[in-house]
């Protein structure tokens, strides 16, 4: 990862889970009501620039890219997506940091860099 | 290509649907069973509609007021040409034709003004309380009068909305206009759309006009109103009443000028609400497959009301037919498409389908036969595109056929199922996305799996 990746990192993974929130309320309330278009909309935009950052290393599922209007994805659906993806994306930024004493940081072309991050979810949940 | 119960935009080729005019699309064989209830102009907020109301009591209290001067027979003869206007195709005909009246119930109709005190000092507001003293008066009477004596502006209107929507213009000779000035009919060429069939004339209406029955009518009178109902045996007797106490119908006329708010148009289709909807689809949900304890004529008068209001507005509903197939009755929801979707112009574009045939299987599984009957169904008047709505979602068999159909004689055919019904349920519920785009998503699925 270079360091303008790490502050767009930041941004998508912010939206990500955002969106995750949001959906899932929703997926509670209605699993198989269908997701708006104008929502649809900008789940895709983010998924798009999602997937760039992931390259084809870190994606989910090849042959996905975003979703179909005219597939009528539901509030499940998406939900399901939505979760993959940031399961990937923890797994992008696990790879890519790494402990200095107590705190985490990032690595950028192998090198240790001043920019703080969390702990891997996993070790975490630990 | 002979259309269903066409209309006349459908025979224009024309891409609105009711929901988008604001007149009523009028049918090319028969009329609309509405008509246009004055009481609405009287009411309504427009000063061009009370104005028009205005004018046609003025012109209705003018042939009672000659009538009185003793011009009886010009009297007669102007209230019998006022009875029919067969230009706007309202009422109950079945061939847009309908017959004026007799120059004895003319005649009884104005003996009113002699008769009545009340009415020949001051003539009727509301002449559609006629109804109340003289029998054999029918709803679309009255709306055809009022439609008569307005119909220099009708045609003014169908002029300016077929300009604006496309609608082809002819000459048409002899169409009988009310003059205002001399109080007369006279024969008039105008330019007004026509069926090209058999060169009929059609006015246009405008829909906030029409009602099912005038806010002002005989049953409402009798059942609600009438203050000694028990005392009158039959019609006749309360119509005698009625002119020996005019004062009751006069009080009623009040009460139904109080309650005006409560007078509103009829729409041409109203949708079943969400709730009803619902409910719909869970006795279809119950319902077993077959036809024992006449399950399926359950299932079909279910089907029909539920999927013609979950489609609405983009398609409007033009009838449920029953047809029969190698001995088998067969019963199908046809739909105008008048390409108001991307997916239903498509359709149309592709398969030529100009009204979409959706035909009801209360079947547990389909099989070849019912994929055969509609294709060759489908040979015939409604373009090469159809939808069966089963029970069930088809084996892969049977998927497999509707491909191969597509390949060998680029015929489409989707097969919805309760499922797909549910989701449109769902979405009719919810509202974000439209129920129509199931049926969008089955065929661009379809679409996906066709060869090339």
């Amino acid at each position: 990862m270079k360091e303008k990746d790490i502050e767009l990192y930041e941004k998508l993974n912010a939206q990500l889970e955002g969106l995750y929130e949001e959906i899932s309320i929703l997926s509670k309330k209605s699993p198989n009501d269908a997701v708006n278009k104008f929502k649809l909309k900008f789940i895709n935009q983010v998924l798009t620039d999602v997937s760039s950052i992931l390259a084809e290393k870190y994606r989910p599922f090849k042959d996905f890219q975003s979703f179909s209007e005219d597939d009528l994805p539901t509030n499940a659906d998406v939900t399901f997506m939505l979760s993959q993806y940031i399961n990937c994306m923890e797994k992008l930024r696990a790879d890519n940091i790494r402990c200095d004493y107590e705190s985490w940081y990032w690595v950028v072309s192998g090198q240790i860099t001043s920019i703080q991050t969390a702990p891997p979810k996993k070790i975490k949940e630990k | 290509m002979a259309l269903l119960r066409p209309r006349l935009n459908d025979f224009y080729n024309l891409p609105f649907t009711q929901e988008e005019v604001d007149f009523a699309i009028p049918f090319l064989d028969e009329d609309l069973p509405l008509c246009v209830d004055p009481f609405l102009l009287w009411k309504s907020p427009s000063m061009q509609d009370n104005s028009l109301h205005t004018a046609i009591t003025n012109s209705f209290n003018h042939l009672g007021y000659i009538f009185n001067k003793g011009q009886e027979k010009q009297a007669i003869e102007v209230l019998i040409k006022a009875s029919e206007c067969y230009e706007v195709g309202l009422g109950d005909s079945r061939k847009r034709v309908g017959k004026p009246f007799g120059e004895k119930l003319a005649r009884n109709i104005l003996l009113l003004y002699r008769d009545i005190p009340q009415i020949n000092k001051s003539g009727f507001i509301h002449f559609e309380e006629i109804q109340l003293f003289v029998d054999n008066i029918s709803k679309d009477r009255i709306s055809d009068i009022a439609c008569s004596f307005m119909k220099s502006f009708l045609i003014d209107y169908t002029i300016q909305l077929s300009k604006k929507y496309g609608i082809p213009l002819m000459k048409s000779k002899n169409i009988s206009v009310y003059n205002y000035k001399t109080n007369s009919f006279d024969d008039e060429e105008v330019e007004l759309p026509q069926n090209l069939e058999n060169g009929a004339p059609i006015i246009l209406v405008p829909k906030r006009w029409l009602r099912y029955i005038p806010w002002i009518n005989y049953d409402d009178y009798f059942e609600r109103y009438l203050p000694k109902k028990d005392k009158i045996s039959d019609r006749i007797e309360l119509l005698t009443y009625n002119r020996k106490n005019y004062d009751v119908v006069q009080a009623y006329i009040k009460i139904k000028e109080r309650e005006h708010k409560d007078c509103k148009n009829d729409p041409l289709f109203e949708p079943i609400p969400v709730t009803s909807a619902n409910r719909k689809f869970s006795i279809i949900k119950v319902l077993p497959t077959g036809k024992t304890e006449n399950v399926d004529r359950e299932y079909e008068d279910n089907a029909c009301q539920l999927v013609a209001s979950l489609v609405y507005p983009q398609l409007d509903f033009a009838k449920m037919q029953s047809r029969t197939e190698s001995g088998i009755l067969i019963r199908d929801l046809i739909f105008y498409n008048n390409r108001s979707y991307d997916f239903l112009k498509d359709i149309y574009d592709q398969y030529e389908c100009k009204q979409i045939v959706m035909e009801l299987k209360n079947v547990k599984a389909l099989d070849g036969e019912h994929i055969n009957q509609l294709n060759r169904y489908l040979n015939e008047q409604f373009g090469r595109f159809g939808i069966i709505l089963a029970r069930n979602a088809p084996t892969k068999q049977i998927f497999k056929n509707t491909i191969d159909l597509w390949s060998g004689q680029r015929k489409c055919i989707l097969i919805l199922s309760d499922d797909d019904l549910k989701m449109m349920c769902q979405l009719f519920k919810s509202r974000q996305r439209l129920p129509i785009e199931v049926i969008k998503k089955k065929f661009v699925e379809f679409t996906r799996y066709c060869p090339g």
